[in-house]
């Protein structure tokens, strides 16, 4: 048994296997990256959209209606793969684009190679060094540096992850052009991995340290749900204490002014927080420092208990501006205030 | 430097021409030229014709035109421009000159 999916190709409608329509649709991306340059690029891509639409056509009848990986990739064979349609450059010209073809190195996450996050592995193709040392050099620098392990936390929850062909030809930076995306993906997507895996053999002492690392990494994870498992119910807690902590810090601050004059009549009010501003600003900037973060642990929760959707790239960040913003902002309400500013010179 | 190189960089060379040619007779749809490309082995893959009829339609020496077909999507029927007849007209000097060379060569 296989889930199809419907999918509109030139007009027509088609049911096609999950696994064909994702060859598919690699090969289409990949027609249309190859083509980018070319004028009328679309209409040609279209043009050989609605080609393989009537090669579909010609495939199905009454007994046989779902399109198939088998068909999709003989259509492929038939049509050709991108780097079969060099267009009208010569061989040579080809082969110098080939070599010389080299993109900016992108930071991603590597799917392929992780104990944790990859954020190693990551890094190790970005910097092009060996992912082996990146690995001792964070494992000694987290235990005598402060910090280090949580800028590799961030860096898990803020770097993105390699989904794509493109992406992880990104992450590599050496080997990105046109012909080694269409070679990796259209030969067939679980080839990618292959690929990836496949470039760099690694010595004996290598394998030794992925092996010790693999088992470390395995054992953290390991303490980590166990970990997040013993201790959900206390977070959930936790988090309910936070919110109502949350809901009754917003109306002290709210009242705050109310309850300064109840308890010290005699103070000089033109300069209490009694102005509507300060006191807006500080609840907004409040909530947001103390929420976000919450927003955050719930979220971090659900997607790795519920199943939810990460966050995209932009959302951390906006979020993580917003924070430093509300922080900021609180700050400076708090300290501008004269009062406060009296009290705090005055305990110096 | 081998055979196969040399003989697909003139297939290459010579494909606008056979299009043009076959255009030239009627205006056909990008599969009944395919199907003719294929008998003669002009080209392996189906995708190299498509970015060629794109491009020279883009130089105005193609138009074409929507057809409904009876079965699967609308078909574009390609045919020559005034444009597209001279300048075919002018690679049949160049064919002819071409081959009058290679034949003067050899037989001298």
């Amino acid at each position: 048994m296989k889930k199809t999916l419907t999918i509109n190709l030139g007009g027509t409608v088609y049911h096609i296997d999950e696994d064909a329509y994702r060859l598919l649709d690699n090969y289409l991306t990949n027609l249309r990256v190859h083509f980018r340059r070319e004028e009328g690029a679309e209409e040609i891509v279209h043009d050989m959209e609605l080609r393989i639409s009537e090669l579909f056509t010609d495939r199905l009848n009454v007994s046989r209606q779902v399109v198939t990986i088998e068909d999709v990739e003989e259509i492929i064979g038939r049509m050709g793969k991108p780097e079969d349609l060099s267009g009208d450059e010569t061989g040579e010209a080809f082969e110098e684009r080939r070599q010389t073809g080299t993109t900016m190195r992108r930071l991603f996450r590597d799917p392929d190679d992780k104990i944790l996050g990859g954020v190693a592995s990551g890094l190790a193709a970005y910097m092009g060094w060996d992912v082996t040392w990146i690995r001792i050099i964070l494992l000694v620098l987290g235990c005598f540096v402060h910090g280090v392990i949580l800028a590799y936390i961030i860096a898990w929850i803020i770097v993105p992850l390699a989904h794509t062909a493109p992406e992880k030809l990104a992450m590599k930076g050496a080997a990105v052009n046109v012909e080694n995306i269409g070679k990796t993906v259209t030969d067939g997507f679980e080839k990618v991995n292959d690929y990836m895996r496949s470039d760099r053999p690694r010595n004996m002492l290598q394998r030794i340290g992925d092996g010790i690392v693999s088992v470390a990494g395995f054992l953290i994870k390991f303490l980590l749900v166990l970990l997040a498992v013993c201790l959900a119910p206390v977070l959930f807690i936790l988090l309910f204490v936070l919110f109502v902590l949350l809901m009754v810090a917003t109306g002290l601050i709210a009242a705050l002014p109310a309850v300064f004059y109840e308890v010290i009549p005699l103070s000089c009010w033109q300069t209490v927080g009694v102005a509507p501003t300060p006191t807006i600003a500080l609840a907004v900037a409040g909530i947001l420092v103390i929420g976000i973060p919450v927003i955050g642990m719930i979220h971090l929760l659900m997607r790795h208990f519920g199943g939810w959707q990460p966050m995209s790239f932009m959302t951390k960040i906006i979020f993580t501006l917003l924070w430093f913003i509300a922080l900021g902002t609180g700050l400076f309400f708090i300290l501008s205030d004269p009062n406060i500013a009296s009290m705090i010179s005055y305990s110096l | 430097m081998n055979v196969d190189n040399v003989r697909s960089q003139m297939r290459k060379g010579m494909l606008e021409y056979c299009i043009l040619l076959l255009l030239h007779k009627e205006p056909s749809y990008a599969s009944d030229i395919i199907q003719r490309l294929k008998e003669a082995r002009l080209i392996v893959v189906e995708g190299t014709l498509y970015p060629l009829l794109t491009r020279l339609k883009n130089d105005d020496l193609l138009s074409y035109e929507w057809v409904e077909s009876t079965q699967g999507p609308p078909r574009k029927y390609y045919s020559l421009t005034p444009q597209g007849e001279t300048f075919l007209c002018g690679l049949e000097a160049a064919w002819m000159e071409l081959t009058n060379t290679v034949n003067h060569l050899k037989n001298n």
